[in-house]
């Protein structure tokens, strides 16, 4: 008994599954990405480095904990071959991580991104736990000598949540689904593990 | 309702960059690196592949085997992330749409498994509205 019409039928399927898959991801890599503007207190690093890194991080995230102690090591060996430029990507699952972002963007708009982040990274096992963790995020304010003023003025700003959720939109059009997301000149790498192997591989191309 | 699992899952991991679903297995941590390389981009189209057939009904017999065979592969990834306590909080199984943990999907994927073998015992009711019975009673006129 001849199963040729059947073949045939389930290669014409599988041609026509191809054209959906393909055609959707052609259609998403052609709408419009929403890019930011870098915003320079929250990159760090020399401008013409050879290895550009934007992060998509959420400060709650153990995995970008890990990373920031990483490329904090990394760039303190290589101090002119790596820029970091950060991204906020607060993850639903994280309670305390949209607050985290909208005090490390109010941080950044009087120039102390880089000391808060580091604090926020480092005492992370911490407030992660907390039910209300906003008296530990105004410690960590007040140790940067960020005036409280201006901070609350801002963390009632609207535009600093619009600007978080700008950047967590252009994550998600750039295929961001999880955090520590990185992009190394351009290609993604998801996860500390799969950056370190990339960076290694790049610092050395750049010594030859 | 196994194929249009299958299908969402196979493809929401396909219209996205396979370095998420690279992350996800890697974070199992039971397969080696280039093995992971190649199941993040090969898995979805299995995944999709499989769940298509299973939806139209077409090579029954041998996408139910192979079903139950990826069904089993999951669960072994998952029991082992379990007895390791892998930090693993969320399964990534359907992408980023919806996520479970992994005991719930652990007992997911039996109860799915235990249907998909149910079946593969019963192909007439299997069969039903499928396009294999077309084909079979085409064949036969």
């Amino acid at each position: 008994m001849s199963q040729q019409p059947k073949i045939k039928v389930t290669f014409l399927i599988i041609a026509f599954s191809l054209a959906v898959v393909y055609g959707v991801k052609f259609l998403l890599g052609i709408m419009p990405q929403n890019t930011l503007s870098s915003v320079q207190m929250r990159a760090k690093g020399d401008k013409g480095a050879a290895i550009q890194i934007t992060e998509f991080i959420d400060f709650e995230c153990p995995a970008c904990a890990r990373g920031a102690e990483y490329l904090g090591r990394i760039m303190a060996e290589h101090p002119v071959g790596i820029r970091l430029e950060l991204k906020y990507f607060p993850l639903p699952s994280h309670h305390h991580g949209f607050l985290a972002a909208r005090y490390a963007e109010c941080a950044a708009r009087q120039g102390k991104f880089w000391p808060f982040h580091d604090a926020l990274i480092a005492r992370q096992p911490n407030w992660s736990r907390l039910t209300d963790a906003t008296p530990a995020f105004a410690l960590i304010a007040q140790e940067v000598a960020l005036d409280p003023g201006r901070l609350e003025v801002c963390l009632n700003d609207k535009s600093v949540d619009a600007l978080i959720q700008q950047s967590h939109l252009e994550g998600e059009r750039r295929g961001v689904k999880s955090t520590p997301t990185y992009y190394v000149n351009g290609k993604m790498v998801v996860g500390v593990q799969s950056l370190e192997p990339e960076l290694v591989r790049l610092l050395a191309e750049i010594k030859k | 309702m196994i194929g249009s699992l299958f299908v969402v899952s196979g493809f929401e991991k396909l219209i996205g960059p396979y370095q998420n679903f690279f992350y996800v297995i890697q974070n199992y941590s039971f397969l080696p690196l280039f093995l992971t390389e190649i199941a993040a981009r090969l898995l979805p189209w299995f995944e999709f592949f499989l769940g298509i057939f299973l939806v139209l009904g077409l090579w029954i017999k041998w996408t139910l085997r192979a079903v139950m065979a990826l069904l089993l592969m999951f669960m072994g990834a998952v029991i082992q992330a379990l007895i390791r306590q892998l930090p693993i909080t969320e399964c990534g199984c359907f992408g980023g749409l919806i996520s479970f943990p992994l005991p719930v999907i652990l007992a997911f994927d039996t109860t799915v498994f235990v249907f998909a073998w149910f079946l593969s015992f019963r192909m007439p009711e299997a069969q039903c509205c499928s396009m294999d019975r077309y084909f079979a009673k085409n064949e036969n006129a």
